[in-house]
């Protein structure tokens, strides 16, 4: 059918897709034994036909898509047709059509000047024929006048009615032709054969185009775009979709439209030139900046692909931000600007991309090709993340690209572009130790006095750049910020701030032993660049303060501090880190104690009562004590001997006590009368000593920092000594003399002797009365007392006199008793020694077999 | 050697992942164009006949005009697709078979292999 009416000449109205040309033109020319002629009186036939052909130009594709137009003839009618014509031979056609152009417009021919001669006329045809009733045998036919002989033979052979009437006009032809294809499209759809089916909506598609019928048009196109396109047949695709994208263009389907455009540019390159792809890509842009009535988000996946570095991923600390450099390939022909640009990221190991975008810098161009583009990364939690898709705005519209390409050589041939990376980029340690700061000291050091404390700064992994320190000392703490902060560089081995060696091999050989000094303000120390990357010690002045006077011990008063009285509290912050988002806390306890601690004892009393008391120097520091005088301010009771200065009996300074060892001192005192007890009670002694300490800072206490350039060496400290009088103060000895016989038994008299004697001069002695009274107690069942119970005694003041008490006893039951006790009522406990002391028990025989007493059980 | 040949392969998604030209003939832009065409439109009568045989090798499916579609489908239902004018249909079935042994080949992605591309020409040089 088409082949007819292409020969009659409705060649024109024939679409020139791919299936009507490979049908076509592969469909050979019917062979008649000879080709109709052109009837007589058909010249205005001709003509029309004429002005047919002029007329028909070819359909102009959206972007100024040029393609050579699909053959429909197998070969040139022209030359078939002619060639058919009996007269002609063939060796006269290639002469006469070596110039001819096939594509079946009017062409034009010029006769060889050698032509014999036999009857031919020569003509040059270069337009409309004039008119003429007959044509001469020998010349070729034009190609309308093919056609209209074409016309005229079929018009004889065909009997159908209805074929002939669709052959009649070209509207008819159309008609026809459309009525075949919507049948067949709909057969071949219900035969599922849809490929067939689609490819003959396109035909319909092309004819609705025509008339301007764009909607339907549109809809036909889209069905065979779909298929094409859902089959990867990209060469078909490029064929139809201009003329989709035309159809929608029309109809002012923007998102459509959009939409072909873009998928245009995504198509492989080499099936358009460079310019069709600029056109395209110009009109994606002047649509993304326009005021669309319904934005829609643009897919971009195959033009604009990304890929992580092929570098190991990019680390970072829990906190901190970073920057991570993407390579972004564009497959746009031209530079794109793009309004912003975003990326996702995802975790890992969860499905969701529940991350932020992280936005780059704004309005960037991107490049045909490769573009390395750096995001700016906030801080985010732990974990692994892979790349997600890329977002951003061209214009007015967001696109979104989830393509994934390879960064660097590809290793293999076959890469498929959907598929997921699982090399993560970016990975955010979980939180962890960034820094450490440890005391450098643990033993005590000296209270009330300026010391350093040192503290060891250790980064771990981590750049400490910028980092400030903040000291925050407690209670009964103080910073002395007029002093400057030493930092220096710290060496575990201990070697730190020492000369540098040449023999040795020093690992960072420009940090060795450097120290800087820098102020401290309000409790806050910046560090200096060069300590952020190294172990840094940092020492700085306190005090500790403790206003109450330590005490020392004796037997009779033991200690009783606890090690909590010394100990001090600093709270350190550090804030450092590369968003100064990353805070160090802790606290330490540093440790202050008294250089001295003092015990207290009597070595050895006299008989004269002076008493030797020894003092005893507990250092209690690591570092060496030179104590250079002592003197101990004795309390009330108590007087020194001696010089009387207050001094020790020997002279043995500068005494050097090593660390935590002791040194003993000597007093010489003795009682002091006093009579007033409360007084005696309350008084505390005084030991001043002076002293000086040579120590490391390094190792604990040390000698105090000098405050002021005069501040002498020589340090002072107090403590506060309780001696006590001896509780007991025997002024009387009260002693028992022995039995005169072995055994005692019932009922035999037995003479009890007491002496009493005095112990001190009686102005001494606390009591003040010359007669004592005495009593002699005794059990009255075991003992019966025959004599004075009691009685007052009187004897000399002077010490060491004696006097006797006798008592006759008689003992009344056998076995151990208490003996009686002879007691001084007046006199306090604490005077009486019992020297030698009586017996405790005394054993009664029983009685010597008599028959004289007889004692009730 | 056929004057007119061209061979593509199709996956089982219907998407093609290899194409060749391996006629003789000076290749045309516009033969391009219908032999794509023709080959696409030929799938729909592979698809019929694939499951009607267990054959591997689906002789001439389809014939246009004067040109034929020979297809050989593979157990994973890969379709190799050559288009050629009339010939001998044993060199034919030999350079599929070839062919299919002949793999560098990931499953579903296109095949951009040089080296395959070489082996399939110098293949079809050799039966067609």
């Amino acid at each position: 059918f088409m082949r007819l009416a292409y020969l009659i000449g409705y060649g024109v109205e024939i679409e020139k897709s791919p299936v009507n040309s490979a049908s076509l033109s592969m469909l050979s020319w019917p062979k008649p034994a000879t080709w109709p002629s052109i009837p007589p009186d058909s010249s205005a036939e001709v003509m029309a036909k004429e002005k047919t052909i002029l007329q028909a130009k070819a359909r102009e594709k959206l972007f100024d898509i040029q393609r050579k137009p699909l053959p429909l003839e197998p070969s040139s009618l022209l030359r078939e047709a002619n060639r058919r014509r009996a007269f002609l031979s063939v060796g006269n056609l290639s002469e006469l059509y070596d110039s001819v152009d096939g594509s079946g417009l009017g062409a034009h021919s010029k006769l060889s000047p050698n032509k014999s001669s036999s009857n031919l006329m020569t003509r040059t045809m270069s337009g409309p024929a004039t008119s003429e009733t007959s044509l001469p045998v020998d010349r070729p036919m034009r190609l309308s006048e093919i056609h209209v002989a074409a016309e005229h033979a079929l018009k004889q052979t065909i009997s159908d009615p209805d074929f002939m009437t669709s052959l009649s006009s070209p509207e008819e032809f159309e008609s026809r032709y459309m009525e075949l294809t919507k049948g067949a499209a709909d057969n071949y759809h219900r035969s599922w054969w849809k490929r067939h089916g689609v490819v003959l909506d396109g035909e319909i598609a092309a004819i609705f185009f025509k008339h301007g019928n764009y909607d339907l048009a549109a809809k036909s196109y889209e069905k065979v775009c779909a298929l094409y396109s859902a089959e990867g047949w990209e060469e078909l695709l490029a064929d139809v979709l201009p003329d989709l994208a035309e159809c929608q263009k029309i109809l002012k389907d923007e998102a459509g439209y959009l939409a072909s455009c873009v998928k245009l540019l995504s198509l492989e390159s080499s099936l358009f030139s460079s310019k069709e792809r600029q056109a395209f890509q110009s009109e994606v842009v002047r649509l993304a900046h326009s005021e669309m009535r319904h934005p829609v988000p643009l897919d971009v996946s195959s033009l604009i692909t990304f890929a992580g570095n092929p570098a190991p991923p990019l680390e970072l600390c829990d906190g901190d931000p970073g920057t991570l450099s993407v390579a972004v390939w564009s497959g746009f022909p031209d530079d794109i600007t793009l309004e912003s640009l975003s990326l996702r990221l995802s975790a890992f190991s969860s499905a969701d991309e529940g991350l932020k975008a992280i936005r780059s810098t704004d309005a960037r161009v991107l490049v045909p090709g490769r573009n390395i583009i750096t995001f700016d990364i906030p801080p985010q939690k732990p974990g692994s993340y892979v790349l997600g898709a890329l977002t951003g705005q061209i214009g007015k519209l967001s696109f979104r690209s989830h393509g994934f390409s390879q960064d660097g050589p590809v290793d293999t041939d076959e890469f498929m572009s959907f598929e997921k990376p699982t090399r993560p980029v970016l990975k955010v340690r979980k939180p962890r130790a960034l820094v450490d700061i440890t005391p450098a000291v643990s033993s005590a050091l000296l209270m009330n006095e300026l010391q350093w404390i040192g503290l060891i700064v250790k980064p771990i992994d981590y750049s400490l750049k910028g980092g400030i320190l903040h000291i925050d000392a407690g209670a009964e703490l103080k910073i002395e910020e007029s002093q400057m902060i030493e930092i220096e560089s710290y060496r575990s081995d201990g070697e730190h701030s020492s000369p540098i060696d040449a023999s040795k091999v020093l690992s960072r050989p420009t940090d060795t032993g450097r120290v800087e000094k820098v102020p401290i303000e309000n409790g806050k120390i910046k560090l200096p660049d060069w300590a952020s990357d190294v172990t840094t010690l940092v020492w700085f002045p306190v005090r500790a303060i403790n206003d109450t006077v330590p005490k020392g011990t004796s037997p009779a008063s033991p200690q009783k501090h606890s090690i909590v009285d010394g100990m001090r509290m600093i709270a350190l912050k550090l804030e450092f880190g590369a968003f100064h988002n990353q805070i160090f806390e802790r606290t330490i306890a540093v440790h202050f104690t008294n250089p001295f601690h003092v015990s207290t004892r009597v070595v050895d009393k006299c008989n004269d009562g002076t008493l030797l008391l020894q003092v005893i120097l507990h250092s209690e520091v690591k570092a060496t004590l030179h104590v250079k005088d002592v003197s101990l301010d004795l309390q009330a009771g108590f007087e020194h001997l001696g010089k009387g200065d207050g001094r020790p009996t020997s002279s043995l300074f500068p005494l050097v006590i090593a660390p935590s060892s002791k040194a003993g001192i000597l007093f010489v005192i003795r009682l002091s009368g006093t009579k007033d007890l409360d007084e005696l009670e309350q008084a505390d002694s005084m030991l001043h000593i002076k002293y000086g300490i040579s120590g490391d800072r390094a190792t604990g206490a040390h000698s105090p920092v000098p405050v002021k350039p005069d501040d002498s060496e020589e340090l002072l400290f107090k403590i506060s000594l309780k001696l006590k009088r001896p509780v007991l103060d025997p002024c009387l000895a009260v002693g028992f003399l022995p039995f005169s016989t072995d055994c005692l038994r019932v009922g035999q008299l037995v003479n009890m002797k007491w002496r009493v004697e005095r112990l001190k001069d009686l102005e001494e002695a606390s009591l003040s009365d010359d007669e004592i009274l005495y009593q002699v107690d005794a059990n009255p069942q075991n003992w019966m007392v025959a004599g004075r119970k009691s009685g007052h005694i009187s004897f000399s003041e002077a010490q060491g006199s004696r006097i006797e008490i006798a008592v006759t006893c008689v003992p009344l039951v056998s076995g151990y008793v208490h003996p009686p006790q002879l007691g001084l009522p007046d006199v306090g406990d604490a005077n009486i020694s019992c020297n030698p002391a009586g017996p405790h028990l005394v054993c009664v025989l029983p009685p010597t077999l008599s028959t004289s007493y007889c004692i009730p059980a | 050697m056929a004057s007119t040949a061209c061979f593509v392969i199709v996956s089982k998604n219907d998407i093609p992942i290899y194409e060749a030209e391996v006629g003789s003939a000076p290749k045309k832009e516009d033969l391009a164009y219908h032999h794509q065409f023709i080959l696409h439109a030929a799938l729909d009568v592979v698809q019929d006949l694939a499951w009607t045989t267990n054959a591997m090798f689906l002789r001439s499916v389809d014939r246009f005009n004067d040109l034929v579609v020979s297809v050989y489908v593979t157990a994973g239902h890969t379709r190799f697709m050559l288009l050629h004018d009339s010939r001998s249909e044993d060199g034919i079935k030999s350079f599929f078979q070839e062919i299919f042994l002949n793999p560098l080949y990931l499953p579903g992605s296109r095949i951009a292999s040089s080296h395959f591309d070489t082996k399939v020409r110098a293949l079809a040089r050799k039966y067609l």
